[in-house]
């Protein structure tokens, strides 16, 4: 490169405990530059941006500015150094103006400030940004998600951010937004800022940045330059091949035997009534991004999301669930994707999670007498390969792949028809992830239908015998067996009407 | 000989110090109690006498009852049934017009049973609104206010803030003022029904509902146990063991006035605060899913430990309702301490 980096990283590491988050990443960035930064998730993606912009200090390795060897201790010494993130939380105050929102540190401003002035000292932030058009004195809470998007920037500019990181800035915007996001980029590299942008959207990696570091494990797979790859490749690069190994084999053939009809259902947050089979036995994947709908699908099939319209058909039956407890009572299990929220109860012991959804099976009349549960949870704790010694334990003090074995495991209590499950393996190390794979196999493999949604590329092309991608609200394709191909699904999901001209 | 009494001497310590690690908050409320047991024999004139100790429990009893049904909405993760005192109230009136009237038939006048049935009657009723109106999203200490008001308004309305007298002997005395096998009738109740609600948490499917949809509402939701019923349930039984103690307190002061339960009731003056006292210190969580309805009897009998020995020290009621309101805070610290250091977070 004709000049050094702005921002150099060598060799950083970075452990929590047993778990290597980072091994001797490399990372730069020059002035005026977009840089992409891409990883499957756990990969070390946010560890690398929490370190750069100083929210996690306790690495090891070499991080220079300009040259020169700088140790962050609080995020603000990196705000002084020029450093900037935007989150995909924002952190602006919904009912204050954009004014107040964009000075709101104070710094800059004088002790007494109008509105009015507020508002003339935002102005060339806001132009810089592309939003020339909006009244700095109108409140944040009337503006759209990716305008508020706009005003995060345009906030960071103000404190004079020469390196400014975006991370998934478009994961929840349209198509519009999403383009007005890096219509920004672009103007900010113009302007020599230097953009750290990553994003899951490959078609939005590929259409702003001419260089791209890649996270695989915790290692950075060197940089490649955008004009010298293409989509396949990195993802080849990103995932590795060694990891399809984890897999369990699929299944031979899929059952003409339908299971459960799911007919013209429109959940929020999905553009068109959907509709579409599982079969018995079969292990059916809805893939889509944030947003896609995919997961909206999946609970409301479990009646914890209302759909418009729609039913399903099952044992010649045809119902709507309204609640979970009657998708219960037809032997429709439903694990979120969130089991902190509604999947897991912490503060109870593990065996009471395990028999949560089935409180009838382990009680006489409604009395819970004896040994019955103890034996019960057992049962199924050795079945799904939890710890039968810590049955008394909280399960809030479990390892996150082991509650989300508590959490899927509870629901075969039920000896449900169908298992519903939202992100298998969101937040679970390796090897639980392939336990718990190698689990839903088996239970398909004795006759229960398993529909699942992810947003993980890997598992989405290995796990499943069939799979339907979703685009932003609508269903894309179906695809079966050995045409489950990961550039296939990559491209329905991010981009299946070539608006990006790949 | 003496290495033997060691020996035991070791197994009970490292027992001891188990059952400390296991249930810290249990252990520190029997330590308390062993402190001021320890105190009140060596400080405390006719403290260590039967009667006295007969006395404690008849004291513990009345808002030990009420204690207990709070538990099942606290332990519900539905924090309090704010207007306690208020049900009391109007049920106390109710029971009492029946004693005295029949509710305008003569015939029926002093019929315990119609009477007792009227008030737990009202009781179910309250109990089955507020709790409907907090099942469907709204806030338990706005709609338990609200309800405060409406439920002491009606009781003052129909009575006209009087006293409402029935002469003895009536059916009621059993109840009020009579006793079995040397212990009061409301200590038999207390007694019975700590046993049957412990039993009912502890080995019911509607127990083990209770514990978990206090846990987490949303888990509870998406498992199938919804709080709109359980909100209903842990209101009335709240609400029915309000009526309860009201029947045995106005059988027992042969009258009723709507503001029985706020000025005459006890030591402490205020019932509602009295009965919350009672279920925080026994170390219940206020958040939900964690304690038992044990834990709160044993508070119930602390607190009138505590106050019985300060009537004996000669302390009149301020100080008392003073201590009422450390032992409070005191209970809430020590929980919030354990509850860090013991429980999983998040």
């Amino acid at each position: 490169m004709a000049s050094d980096p702005i921002l150099k990283i060598t060799g950083v590491s970075r452990t929590f405990g047993a778990i290597n988050a980072l091994k001797e990443a490399n990372f730069e960035i020059n002035e005026g530059e977009i840089m992409g930064l891409v990883g499957e998730n756990g990969a070390g993606k946010s560890t690398l941006v929490k370190i750069i912009s100083g929210f996690d200090p306790g690495f090891q390795g070499s991080y220079k500015i300009n040259g020169q060897e700088v140790k962050f201790e609080t995020p603000s010494q990196a705000e002084e150094s020029g450093i900037a993130i935007a989150q995909q939380e924002l952190s602006l105050i919904p009912n204050m103006s954009v004014a107040e929102n964009i000075f709101l540190t104070g710094t800059k401003v004088k002790k007494f400030a109008t509105l009015n002035t507020l508002s003339k000292m935002a102005r060339p932030y806001l132009d810089e940004v592309g939003l020339s058009e909006i009244d700095p004195t109108t409140r944040i809470n009337l503006l759209s998600v990716g305008e508020q998007h706009l005003v995060e920037v345009a906030r960071l500019i103000s404190r004079e951010a020469k390196i400014l990181i975006l991370d998934e800035p478009t994961a929840a915007l349209g198509e519009a937004e999403s383009r007005r996001i890096l219509e920004m980029v672009e103007r900010l590299a113009a302007n020599g800022k230097s953009i750290i942008y990553v994003s899951h959207r490959l078609d939005e990696i590929f259409k702003i940045t001419k260089r791209i570091t890649i996270l695989r494990d915790g290692l950075s797979q060197g940089i490649q330059y955008t004009k010298d790859i293409d989509v396949n490749k990195l993802v080849e690069i990103m995932l590795g091949r060694e990891l399809a190994n984890m897999f369990p084999p699929r299944a031979d053939h899929i059952s003409n035997d339908s299971k459960i009809k799911i007919k013209d259902l429109w959940p929020d947050g999905v553009l068109e009534p959907v509709s579409f089979s599982a079969y018995k036995g079969e292990i059916l994947g809805l893939s889509g991004q944030l947003g896609s709908g995919a997961g909206e699908v999946l609970a409301s099939i479990a009646g914890a999301l209302q759909s418009r319209s729609g039913s399903l058909i099952m044992n010649g039956e045809n119902f709507l669930p309204k609640s979970p407890s009657q998708a219960i009572k037809k032997k429709i299990a439903y694990c979120s994707s969130d089991r902190k929220k509604d999947g897991l109860f912490l503060g109870r012991p593990i065996f009471e999670n395990l028999t949560s959804p089935a409180l009838n099976a382990i009680s006489n009349y409604g009395f819970n007498f004896g040994s019955t549960e103890g034996d019960y949870s057992k049962n199924l704790a050795s079945e799904f390969l939890i710890d039968v010694k810590r049955m008394h334990d909280e399960s809030g003090l479990l390892s996150g792949g082991n509650q989300q074995k508590v959490a899927l495991g509870k629901w075969l209590s039920i000896k449900p028809d169908v298992l519903l499950v939202n992100e298998p393996t969101r937040g679970v190390d390796v090897g639980a992830k392939s336990e718990i794979y190698q689990r839903m196999r088996d239970l398909a493999a004795r006759g229960i239908t398993i529909i699942f949604a992810s947003t993980d590329i890997q598992e989405i092309t290995y796990l499943p015998d069939r799979v339907i991608t979703f685009y932003r609200g609508m269903m894309i394709d179906e695809h079966r067996l050995e045409q489950i191909k990961t550039p296939i699904i990559l491209k329905e999901i991010t981009d299946p009407f070539n608006e990006t001209n790949l | 000989m003496s290495t033997i009494i060691q020996d035991n001497q070791q197994t009970f310590s490292v027992k001891f110090l188990q059952f400390y690690k296991d249930r810290t908050l249990l252990a520190i409320l029997l330590s308390l109690f062993a402190v001021m047991f320890v105190y009140g024999i060596f400080f405390t004139e006719n403290y260590l006498t039967i009667t006295n100790f007969k006395a404690i429990i008849r004291d513990a009893a009345l808002y030990g009852i009420m204690a207990i049904g709070l538990t099942f909405v606290t332990l519900s993760g539905n924090f309090f049934l704010l207007s306690l005192k208020e049900t009391a109230s109007i049920c106390g009136v109710t029971f009492a017009m029946g004693m005295a009237t029949g509710f305008g038939s003569p015939d029926l006048a002093g019929n315990f049973l119609v009477s007792l049935l009227a008030a737990l009657a009202v009781g179910i009723v309250s109990g089955v609104i507020q709790g409907y109106f907090v099942g469907m999203g709204g806030n338990p200490i706005v709609v338990t206010l609200g309800g405060a008001g409406i439920l002491y308004g009606i009781g003052a309305w129909w009575s006209d803030n009087l006293v409402i007298n029935f002469t003895r002997p009536h059916d009621a005395e059993w109840l009020g003022t009579g006793s079995f096998l040397g212990l009061p009738s409301i200590t038999w109740s207390f007694i019975l029904i700590a046993i049957a609600a412990e039993i009912v948490l502890r080995h019911t499917n509607f127990g083990r509902k209770v514990y978990l949809v206090g846990a987490n509402k949303a888990a509870g939701k998406a498992t199938g146990h919804e709080n709109f019923s359980m909100a209903i349930i842990v209101f009335t039984i709240c609400s029915v063991c309000c009526a309860f103690v009201a029947v045995a307190f106005v059988a027992q002061m042969d009258s009723a006035q709507s503001n029985y339960f706020s000025a005459e009731f006890g030591s402490s003056g205020d019932m509602t605060i009295l009965v919350i006292a009672t279920v925080m210190v026994g170390g219940n969580s206020i958040m939900g899913g964690y304690g038992s309805t044990l834990r709160t009897s044993l508070g119930a009998i602390f607190i009138a430990m505590v106050d019985n020995m300060m009537v004996l020290q000669g302390f009149n009621s301020g100080p008392r309702i003073v201590g009422v309101g450390l032992m409070i805070v005191f209970s809430i610290i020590v929980f919030g301490l354990f509850a860090k250091g013991s429980r999983a977070q998040e």
